[in-house]
């Protein structure tokens, strides 16, 4: 399944996904993909971080409250971490996350983490059409995280 | 002064506590329990306490437009509370802040009846701190190895969350209920900054930076991603929102849950919690009868599993349960003395007024120096899957420890 596939009603309800891509991979992989004109879904906001590992449960349910439809973080590849591990630690913190949606009904497709690589602009889009196709199952199935709030 | 205390939903903890301001001269108390119908007149302080729901609006706007100040006092009234734990399936439990404007919050499960009094007489707050700094544990916040779920009662100086317990205190306020000193981790009912359980979470998961995370490889972006199957994370809690959410939930941002409710609002609080939390949660909530039903479902489990209880435990939970006859008259006459003289005794033997001492298979505490504590100390037991039946009471739980279902009869 690609983007092209989602159904067009699936697609009205993808407005906004707030993606924390951290300033080394995660943001060099998106600068290579925009070098290389590749296309990607316009619902995605990129947000610049340091590193994902600045991303906590807080500033994730921040953006959901706010409008976002779905937030995901985009980190360097797991043991190239450009500080010490702060991918590994913004993975557990978003686990626990997803939990905490699951034992509430809903699904826990809303947050996700990803890993990129700088070199490689399709890891970069890869990931959102990934985050994309991910987000339309879940709406198609459980509905988005503003029914029923 | 004129003072009226009004009891909203819920256990009446907090509103028998105020019990302990009739004895003050000072203040002309009137205690309200139907406030729905209440004859309106003009008050100076009124105090709220109590879990509050949306028909519960008018009650509250007819309360404040008569009041010269609001006061909510509990975690029910001013976070939501334990209570608020049944917004997971569907309830709207919701702050005092969300219906009016109010203008004073002792917050605590129990709130303390010090900070009441100054909030009534508008004083200045005392300034706390951070419940970490009084407590005798050390912490190298190291990362975890490994979560546990029940207490082991060996190690007295390091700190829970080093030990792999989750404890609340880095979020908390010092407080006098203190289950940290009876072997319980803190609960965190006093939170000392806003949104406490979504950054105890964030602090949690960073702490458990060592334990194995579930990854998979992501076939679009050809690198990894975080995996949707459960790992060492998710198995070791399995109750997220039951562990760092316990009275915050109304007040954390998260969206209302969408898990069917049974239509019972007690039934709904206790489902999807652990077996280890059941008399910690019973404790908190059964207000004039939680010593029998915190001891009710003990007893249940253990009679079940044959968890061999000592002399000396039936002895103290005897006791526990002639205290709580007691302190139903006390609470009947209203007599601030009786009350305080009754409850001191439920504290030395229960720890506060939340039982944190008391556990399956005894008490986690020593709690007169002249005993043997090994007569009498609590101990890890096995979680077995099953249906649990005693009287009023009856809860099922599954593999994990999970209660199920769960029938509590009023009473």
């Amino acid at each position: 399944m690609s983007c092209e596939d989602i159904e067009p009603e699936v697609m009205e309800k993808i407005q906004d996904i707030v993606v924390f891509m951290c300033n080394e991979c995660g943001q060099g992989s998106a600068n290579t993909a925009g070098v290389a004109r590749m296309a990607y879904n316009p619902a995605i906001r990129i947000v610049r971080v340091q590193c994902t590992g600045q991303v906590g449960p807080i500033q994730i349910m921040d953006a959901l409250n706010n409008g976002a439809d779905a937030v995901a973080c985009v980190g360097c590849c797991l043991g190239a971490c450009h500080f010490f591990n702060g991918n590994i630690l913004s993975m557990h913190r978003i686990k626990l996350l997803k939990k905490v949606f699951k034992e509430l009904g809903y699904s826990d497709q809303f947050v996700n983490q990803y890993t990129s690589r700088a070199a490689e602009g399709e890891t970069a889009v890869g990931d959102f059409e990934d985050l994309v196709i991910r987000l339309s199952n879940a709406i198609r199935e459980e509905g988005t995280i503003k029914d029923g709030c | 002064m004129d003072v009226r205390i009004f009891q909203f939903n819920g256990c009446n903890k907090c509103f028998n506590e105020t019990i302990l301001l009739n004895g003050e001269s000072k203040y002309k108390i009137e205690f309200i329990e139907d406030p729905k119908n209440w004859k309106e007149m003009k008050t100076d302080v009124s105090v709220i306490t109590g879990y509050l729901l949306p028909e519960d609006k008018d009650t509250l706007e007819k309360i404040k437009s008569n009041s010269k100040r609001v006061v909510g006092y509990g975690n029910c009234t001013t976070m939501g509370g334990i209570f608020a734990l049944a917004n997971q399936r569907g309830y709207e439990v919701s702050p005092l802040s969300s219906f009016i404007e109010e203008t004073e919050k002792v917050n605590g499960c129990l709130g303390e009846i010090e900070e009441l009094s100054v909030a009534i007489n508008s004083e200045a707050a005392p300034k706390l701190q951070n419940l970490c700094a009084v407590c005798a544990r050390e912490t190298t916040c190291d990362y975890l190895e490994s979560v546990h779920r029940q207490i082991e009662l060996e190690d007295e100086t390091t700190c829970f969350n080093d030990l792999g317990y989750l404890c609340n205190g880095f979020v908390a306020k010092e407080c006098k209920e203190r289950c940290i000193d009876y072997n319980a981790p803190c609960r965190g009912c006093k939170p000392i900054i806003d949104r406490s359980g979504i950054r105890m979470l964030g602090m949690f998961g960073t702490l458990m930076g060592n334990i194995e995370v579930a990854t998979e490889h992501s076939e679009l972006g050809a690198t990894d991603k975080l995996a949707d199957r459960d790992d060492d994370i998710t198995d070791s809690l399995p109750d997220v929102l039951g562990n760092f959410f316990r009275f915050t939930l109304s007040t954390s941002g998260l969206p209302r849950g969408r898990i069917p409710s049974s239509g019972n609002i007690l039934n709904d609080v206790f489902t999807g919690r652990l077996i280890e939390e059941l008399p910690l949660i019973s404790g908190l909530l059964g207000g004039n009868r939680s010593i029998s039903l915190t001891l009710k479902i003990i007893e249940t489990y253990e009679t079940a599993n044959s968890i061999e209880v000592s002399e000396q435990t039936k002895k103290y939970r005897k006791e526990l349960l002639d205290l709580e006859s007691q302190l139903q008259e006390a609470i009947k006459s209203k007599d601030p003395k009786q009350y305080k003289k009754i409850t001191d005794e439920i504290r030395k033997i229960g720890g506060n007024m939340n039982l944190s001492n008391v556990y399956f298979g005894g008490f986690k505490a020593q709690i007169d120096d002249k005993d043997n504590f090994e007569d009498y100390k609590a101990h890890v037991f096995d979680v077995v899957e099953g249906t649990y039946k005693n009287g009023s009471v009856e809860f099922t739980i599954d593999p994990i420890g999970i209660v199920k279902e769960i029938k509590i009869k009023e009473g």
